[in-house]
């Protein structure tokens, strides 16, 4: 089993150096010594290592001035201070020097063992460490997400105002969307981000175990509740309480989501124990609340309770602009992830998802690349590597009046039937769009 | 040829060692012998620790090696490598010869009663350990296994005398490869 750190022992006694090396090298380290501080630093400025071990009697520069050098070069390299003389004054020198450790010779085994295995965790948690940064980085850039359309620059436009206030948020689309994506965007855009966003898929849960999901439950609350157990409500506690799906919760749960909404204060299923929760709610839904409420399937008290912002996501077929560069960002990501050659995307294949209806949206754009990688050869995604069963068909209208109508017909639909701007967007009036809608006896679609 | 030797400098327990032999051909798969070669180590002592210097008696066991592939140097004496304040004993990765020491193995040095058997199946474990690295392994993570990193007699009474499955392959390409 070998370890990939690399250790560097710098001593002036060959026999020191020779019975350290094999030390580590029985330990499956890399190991390259250096008899002097200049050889030491010759060495550092050619290879990378992780671990130093350096002699603080050395001829020339001595250990303390080599760790100061050390750490110019590199902040991040551990330093293992080693002398024959033990002295306060000069460990306390090192350590204040950015040394990581101190040790006198000749050292137990064990010490040694201790001393390069603790090292050994220091640095794999910094690396840990920066890897985590870096994707909270990815995380927290609203810039990350995809997309150079109108309708999507609308979207973050939207998100970067709502994130940083506490304002519940109503996030609607289309299955595939990227819902619960923006959903994290508006969280880790707040100034809640450094705890978790807790979510729960309302439409995932049976009804009965919804309840002690959100609120949580006391021992004993029903058969089999052996212990207590926080509920969703306080697990949000500080964070960001993302329900997806909210249009699936029955009448009874959106009463009680509604009292706890407007109080933050809930007990437990089964308990009477009152707990007081600080936490912001996003919503997800796919269905247009606003109709539900009309229709009597969603309370009209919490719809208004919930629907301080809203921010609707376009399908995809909306924002054709954005496939390109969508499909070129799943293409880099699956070569990487799949070790493949695949960099391009074939002209034809890019013309067909272009005019492809993608009734699954964004996800179903991320699998369709996705198997276009593993059944591919090549560097490039061809058509025979896309199967498309929704490509819109060429319109087959004759007349100008018939294509006309179609248009128009389209265009009302995409802003939903918003007069003002469907008239912008087709570079007419709001009268003339009114007379057109009554020649061709446009209805909006159910 | 595959033989390893094993010389016995100033160490007591030789009848031990003949136990012993019959466990190092099966684990190594080779012949292993005791030869009655001798080496002084009155050269080697260091007065100033009171130990005995491990590297500098590998070199002058280095040329006893003779047809043998492997060669082990068995004692009774306090070992020491200049930085490390003791060891059980003492191998370069692929060298051709491997040095054990008993001193530290012994019960009664720690103040507990003999126990000739346990101080048996440190000694098996010691050897085959440095053994193990002569033929060129390195340190094992899986626990039991002969190769792991011991530094106190009680960790290594918690392994095997054995070789892990990986550490049993990897020798027999070494062995194959040499």
């Amino acid at each position: 089993m070998d370890n990939k750190l690399s250790i560097l022992i710098v001593d002036d006694e060959l026999s020191v150096r020779d019975s350290l090396s094999n030390w580590f090298m029985e330990d499956g380290y890399d190991v390259d010594t250096a008899e002097d501080g200049k050889m030491a630093l010759n060495k550092i400025q050619d290879n990378e290592f992780h671990i130093i071990l350096v002699d603080i009697k050395l001829p020339g520069m001595d250990g303390l001035e080599l760790n100061r050098r050390i750490k110019a070069i590199s902040e991040e390299t551990i330093v293992i201070i080693m002398t024959a003389f033990a002295s306060v004054d000069s460990a306390v020198q090192a350590l204040k020097d950015g040394a990581y450790d101190y040790v006198c010779k000749p050292f137990d085994p064990d010490a040694v063992t201790h001393i390069i295995r603790n090292a050994s965790s220091h640095i794999q948690l910094n690396k840990e460490n920066l890897s985590l940064q870096e994707r909270i980085k990815s995380l927290v850039n609203v810039d990350a997400i995809i997309g150079e359309s109108e309708e999507i620059l609308n979207v973050l436009e939207q998100v970067r105002v709502v994130a940083d206030t506490d304002s519940t948020v109503i996030i609607s689309g289309d299955s595939g969307t990227g819902k619960e994506l923006i959903a994290k965007a508006i969280h880790m855009n707040s100034h809640r981000r450094f705890f978790p966003m807790v979510t729960v898929h309302c439409g995932a849960i049976a009804e009965n175990l919804l309840e002690s999901e959100l609120f949580g439950h006391e021992r004993g609350a029903f058969t089999g509740a052996q212990y207590a157990r926080k509920g969703k409500f306080e697990m949000a506690d500080g964070a960001t309480l993302f329900l997806d799906e909210i249009s699936t919760i029955s009448m009874k749960m959106q009463i009680e989501l509604l009292r706890v909404l407007e109080t933050r204060r809930f007990t437990r299923v089964g308990g009477n124990r009152e707990f007081k929760s600080d936490f912001r709610v996003i919503c997800a839904t796919n269905r247009d609340l606003k109709s539900m409420v009309d229709s009597g399937e969603f309370r009209e008290d919490l719809y208004y309770r919930l629907n301080v912002v809203s921010i609707r996501i376009p399908p995809l077929r909306e924002r054709v602009s954005d496939i390109k560069l969508l499909a070129e960002h799943f293409v880099k990501i699956y070569a990487e992830q799949m070790n493949k050659e695949t960099r391009f995307i074939g002209k034809r294949a890019m013309t067909a998802l272009q005019n492809y209806d993608f009734p699954g949206n964004v996800r179903e754009l991320e699998n369709l690349i996705e198997r276009a990688i593993v059944i591919g050869q090549g560097d490039t995604i061809r058509l025979r590597d896309l199967p498309l069963e929704h490509v819109k068909s060429a319109p087959s209208w004759e007349s100008i009046q018939e294509m006309e109508q179609h248009h128009i017909k389209s265009i009302l639909d995409k802003y939903d039937w918003n007069i003002s701007k469907s008239a912008k967007a087709l570079g007419v009036d709001r009268v003339t769009l009114y007379s057109k809608i009554k020649k061709y006896k446009l209805e909006k679609s159910s | 040829m595959s033989l390893i030797r094993i010389i016995p400098l100033q160490f007591a327990g030789v009848e031990t060692m003949e136990k012993i032999l019959p466990i190092l051909s099966a684990r190594f798969g080779m012949e292993t012998i005791l030869s009655s070669q001798r080496l002084d180590l009155t050269p080697y002592f260091n007065p100033a620790r009171s130990q005995y210097n491990a590297n500098d008696i590998i070199q002058s066991l280095l040329p006893m090696a003779g047809e043998a592939e492997k060669v082990l140097g068995l004692t009774d004496l306090d070992l020491f490598i200049p930085v490390l304040s003791y060891i059980f004993g003492q191998a370069y990765l692929g060298g051709a010869v491997a040095l054990v020491s008993g001193h530290r193995l012994d019960n009664a040095r720690y103040g507990l009663k003999q126990d000739p058997h346990q101080f048996s199946e440190r000694l098996v474990k010691c050897i085959v350990h440095e053994l193990g690295h002569a033929f060129g392994l390195k340190h094992c993570h899986m626990p039991g296994c002969v190769m792991v990193a011991t530094t106190y007699v009680e960790e290594m009474d918690q392994k095997a005398d054995r070789f892990c499955p990986e550490c049993q392959s990897e020798l027999t390409r070494l062995k194959a490869a040499s």
